[in-house]
């Protein structure tokens, strides 16, 4: 018992891991921020870096970053609109907004505390319940992920604005754009028109670069000489009651984040998304509406992908298995660091986890320390006058797509679907639902196929296991339950019940 | 005006690049290193744990760069558009050698200079603890009385367990249902959940599942046990026939340009068998369940070219191809 | 940008029908990767999001039934025009072509120098021709960009 607390607090009282880890998260949040620039590469480039170092120093760093890249993806997604990470995608959708109203400085502070608060319930999480979770996240067979990935495809509903035809076109065009690339079981070509720089797909950060930020900077140019809003740089920490307000909906949603996060197939990016869709079902009354600033919605998302950190270290500690990208390259490093992440990591080696607990909960501060300051000066990013930010954005995007995969076609890519996302912006079509697709077209191509040659290809014993298997059977019946609120058969519904 | 100017100034480029490109003092500056898999996996993590005892031997900086996708296909030719000057390596797996056998592309490892096979890797076939299955033989015996219901995870054509399946459809039948996953990862948290009914996979993934009993080893790809993993029989036993494809297993080797200065290729073959010879290299390969080979020149081009031989002609053996090895070339074992 | 969806924009029905035709052409590379309609297959997606892609633009044309033209606009030349002169503005058209110059640039004279003259071309124009202060704030960026990019995260520029 005395050992674990030791090893929980090693990081909070020795100067050195301290440094480290305040550094990491300082250096996270601006690997965050900087589209392109991901904190699996960070931590991929830190692994040559600390090679010769003590274990504890290079987790710290790596946990540092890593607690900071995920909060940074934020920032930018407030300030300009071009979210940092794929996970910060639904945070533009109000943060940004709010950005507009002469509010960044609130919407930063507000998401610094939120993803604090989910940070540390992941956290919890993580130190209570590893081992059981983990174990159920194993539960999820192919057909559930195939199920998951519907349920994310329902949230087209919320995400697409005024149009629904035009919501369903943009995921079906972003899956399409996801399942570029070899097919994974065949290894044949699969719309690259017989390119071969297509054959592994054009990664989605390139398309997310695009559509957020270049289409966002052209549209942009429409108003070049606008005056941008002053932003309000007086209350900046969000007040106790404002937090205590949206308490039990981070709780609920920090919640969806860990078990989220849990999932192997699954990480922040979607996390966020679910989170973001049950808090625009579940509030009846948003400070504004959805899309337009409200605060729910920012709330949502930041606290889902914070605690998705806390999430993704449930199978990576207590398995050796990665929860996501980010975990898999730490598994890497615990390898070449001598150690054998696995089943026994937890018995053999028992500080590895309440080290990595401790130093979690400690970044967390951090982020709530180096958040909060200095926003001032980053609210005033929305102030820099278009004609010179534009053209610096499109610069960003061009370093930040290359020096994701060293890849000219890339950029190019990535300019096509920035001018391409002006004109779907144009007319009325969402960012949002084309980026759901993207994402999830290939975990649905992927997972149904898993599932259609797990059955030996009978179409009949595979739709039996959507309601035979007791997990299935719940995804089923929520999906079931979302499709009939969405359609008119709902006040139908409601009416016959009430009659009857 | 503008012209000779322009003229001039590509005159002192290219004189530039020609005094760059003089190996006296190579290197000079930092190396680019293109490594073919993603961040995490195998590939990876052999690269990143070589990679600074070669920067100490070289005294420079290698600058590692994933760049996954196309079965590799993209990484390999990104390095081979390079400048020949020796700057550029290139770090990969075994896949290369069947692009042409696969149509993913008409370049082999032949195309460049090898200048180190730095190992290879062990081969496990497993299961979870769950399965009425404690070797293989039993796993054959079952399978030939239930064509076709066994669930195998796999990564895809060309993949190391389609390989693996193509060896023993060679010489024996096993009908199975194959799953596919994105690697070895997610195939071995499928089995993990009892998803999937078992799976060949290299050592290195499934070796600390095995200690801890979360998963257990049906056979090792190979003729004798392990010492690392006591109690799982060599393959041999199931299967006296698959001897003649062994030993194979996945390697992991460093390339360059075919045209780079005879000098520059010396340098960096003394480097790099000097870094898998080390202490510290072989230590941890050994750990994560490899093999060291350390070949260069003639011995690596001999390694090569039976891999090819043996894999190639197994596949088509066992009808996992349609384009004969013959037509590209390639021996018969 | 006018909020009202229910009234067509200049332009609008061209867009929508121009999807349906990537729609079709979607569907035809997809149909190509089996050559059939396969249960589980590589095609089976692709084919089907090529029909939802399909069906979903279809509808979007059918809707424009339901909406009408600004009043102003009342023959094929004018929308032209409107269309023109809101989205071919001298801004959005000098940037476009710059920004596609500046990615082919990148790869014959190397990410410093392009990026130099792409920021200082569009920051004059932008800023109607200050160029002493314009090519400051160049320089500055380019600073900030080589430590942070080529120093910190070591990440290889072209």
């Amino acid at each position: 018992m005395s050992d674990t607390v030791a090893y929980l607090l090693m990081a909070w009282l020795d100067p050195g891991l301290l440094l480290l880890t305040g550094l990491g998260v300082l250096a996270g949040i601006y690997v965050g921020a900087i589209p392109g620039l991901s904190v699996t590469m960070a931590v991929s480039i830190l692994i040559s870096f600390t090679f010769s170092w003590n274990i504890n120093n290079a987790l710290a760093l790596m946990v540092g970053i890593y607690v900071g890249g995920v909060y940074g993806g934020s920032r930018t997604a407030i300030l300009l609109n071009i979210p940092g990470t794929p996970a910060a995608i639904t945070t533009a959708f109000d943060g940004y907004p709010l950005a507009l109203k002469g509010e960044a400085g609130r919407a930063i502070g507000l998401s610094t505390v939120m993803s604090v608060i989910g940070g540390l319930i992941g956290v919890a999480v993580l130190a209570g319940t590893a081992p059981y979770l983990a174990d159920m996240a194993l539960e999820f067979a192919p057909r559930d992920y195939f199920l998951i990935a519907i349920l994310g495809l329902l949230l087209v509903s919320s995400l697409s604005g005024k149009s629904l035809a035009r919501g369903i076109f943009s995921v079906a065009l972003g899956a399409v754009v996801g399942l570029v690339g070899m097919d994974m079981v065949t290894a044949q070509p699969r719309l690259t028109m017989g390119s071969m720089e297509l054959l592994g797909g054009i990664h989605y950060v390139v398309i997310m670069i695009g559509l957020f930020g270049v289409a966002e900077a052209i549209y942009q140019l429409h108003n070049l000489a606008k005056i941008p809003v002053k932003q309000k740089v007086s209350k900046i920490v969000p007040p106790l009651n404002m937090v205590l307000k949206f308490l039990p909906l981070s709780v609920r949603t920090s919640i969806i984040g860990v078990v989220v996060g849990a999932l192997p197939g699954a990480g922040g990016d979607i996390a966020s998304l679910f989170a973001y869709d049950h808090a625009k079902r579940t509030t009846k009354n948003p400070s504004t509406p959805f899309g337009e600033g409200a605060y729910e919605g920012l709330v949502a998302p930041e606290t889902a992908n914070s605690a998705a950190v806390g999430g993704a270290y449930v199978p990576m500690l207590t398995l050796g298995m990665p929860g996501d990208a980010v975990t898999a390259v730490i598994i890497g490093a615990l390898v070449i660091h001598g150690l054998n992440p696995g089943p026994m990591l937890m018995i053999e080696t028992p500080h590895i986890f309440w080290f990595t607990v401790g130093n979690l909960a400690l970044a967390n501060i951090f982020l709530l320390v180096f958040g909060l300051t200095g926003i001032k000066l980053f609210s005033k990013v929305v102030e820099v006058p278009k004609a010179i930010l534009i053209p610096l954005i499109l610069v960003l995007c061009v370093v930040g797509t290359y020096s994701l995969n060293s890849n000219m076609t890339e950029v190019y890519w990535m300019l096509g679907f920035g001018i391409l996302g002006y004109w779907l912006k144009v007319f009325g079509f969402q960012m949002g639902p084309i980026i759901l697709g993207v994402i999830l077209g290939p975990l649905l191509d992927e997972s149904y196929r898993q599932a259609m040659s797990s059955v030996g290809n009978q179409a009949g014993d595979f739709l039996l296991g959507l309601v035979t298997n007791p997990l299935s059977l719940v995804l089923t019946s929520v999906i079931t339950l979302v499709l009939l609120s969405n359609t008119p058969l709902k006040p139908w519904l409601i009416a016959r019940f009430k009659r009857g | 005006m503008t012209k000779p100017v322009l003229t001039r100034l590509a005159i002192a480029v290219g004189a530039l690049s020609i005094v760059g490109s003089a190996a006296a003092d190579y290197p000079e500056r930092n190396i680019q290193g293109t490594i073919q898999w993603g961040a995490g996996g195998a590939t990876d993590n052999v690269i990143r744990s070589l990679t600074p005892h070669v920067e100490e031997i070289l005294d420079t900086t290698i600058i590692l760069t994933n760049r996954p996708g196309g079965t590799g296909v993209i990484g390999m030719s990104h390095v081979m558009r390079q400048r020949p000057d020796g700057y550029n390596l290139l770090f990969g797996a075994e896949n290369p050698q069947l692009y042409p056998l696969m149509g993913l592309a008409d370049f082999t490892y032949d195309d460049m200079h090898t200048v180190n096979i730095i190992g290879q890797g062990l081969v496990v076939i497993a299961t979870h603890p769950n399965s009425p299955f404690d070797n293989f033989e039993e796993l054959l015996a079952y399978a030939n009385e239930n064509p076709g219901e066994l669930r195998m995870g796999g990564t895809g054509a060309g993949g190391l367990p389609s390989t693996i399946h193509a060896m023993i459809n060679a010489v024996g039948d096993l009908d199975v249902r194959t799953v596919t996953f994105g690697g070895d990862g997610p195939g071995v948290t499928a089995l993990l959940g009892e998803h999937i009914d078992f799976m060949p996979l290299s050592l290195s993934a499934v070796a600390e599942q095995i200690r801890g009993g979360r998963l257990k080893g049906l056979a090792v790809l190979g003729a004798e046990e392990l010492d690392s993993l006591p109690g799982v029989p060599p393959i041999t036993e199931a299967l006296p026939e698959i001897e003649s494809f062994l030993p194979w297993g996945p390697f992991w080797g460093v390339f360059v340009h075919k045209d780079t200065p005879d000098d520059i290729k010396a340098t960096l073959e003394d480097a790099y068998e000097q870094a898998v010879a080390s202490e510290g290299f072989q230590e941890f390969l050994v750990n994560f369940g490899g093999e060291t080979l350390n070949l260069s020149g003639e011995e690596a081009q001999q390694y090569l070219d039976s891999w090819q031989s043996v894999t190639a002609w197994s596949m088509f053996d066992a009808d996992a191809v349609e384009t004969s090895p013959e037509e590209l070339g390639i021996p018969r074992p | 940008m006018s909020k009202k969806i229910a009234r067509v924009q200049a332009g609008e029905k061209l867009f929508d029908w121009l999807l349906l035709l990537l729609s079709i052409g979607v569907l035809y590379e997809a149909y190509r990767i089996d050559g059939g309609l396969r249960l589980n297959s590589a095609g089976s997606f692709p084919v089907g999001l090529g029909l939802i892609m399909l069906a979903s633009s279809a509808v979007i044309l059918l809707s424009h039934r339901y909406k009408r033209r600004a009043s102003e606009i009342t023959t094929a030349l004018q929308e032209a025009k409107t269309f023109l002169a809101e989205h071919f503005k001298p801004p959005i058209v000098a940037f476009t072509i710059c920004s596609i110059v500046y990615l082919i640039a990148i790869n014959w004279i190397s990410f410093y120098v392009s990026t130099f003259c792409f920021l200082a071309a569009m920051f004059t124009y932008y800023r109607q021709g200050r160029v002493v202060s314009s090519l400051v704030i160049t320089t500055i960026t380019i600073a900030v960009i080589y430590v942070l990019f080529t120093m910190v995260f070591r990440v290889y520029l072209p």
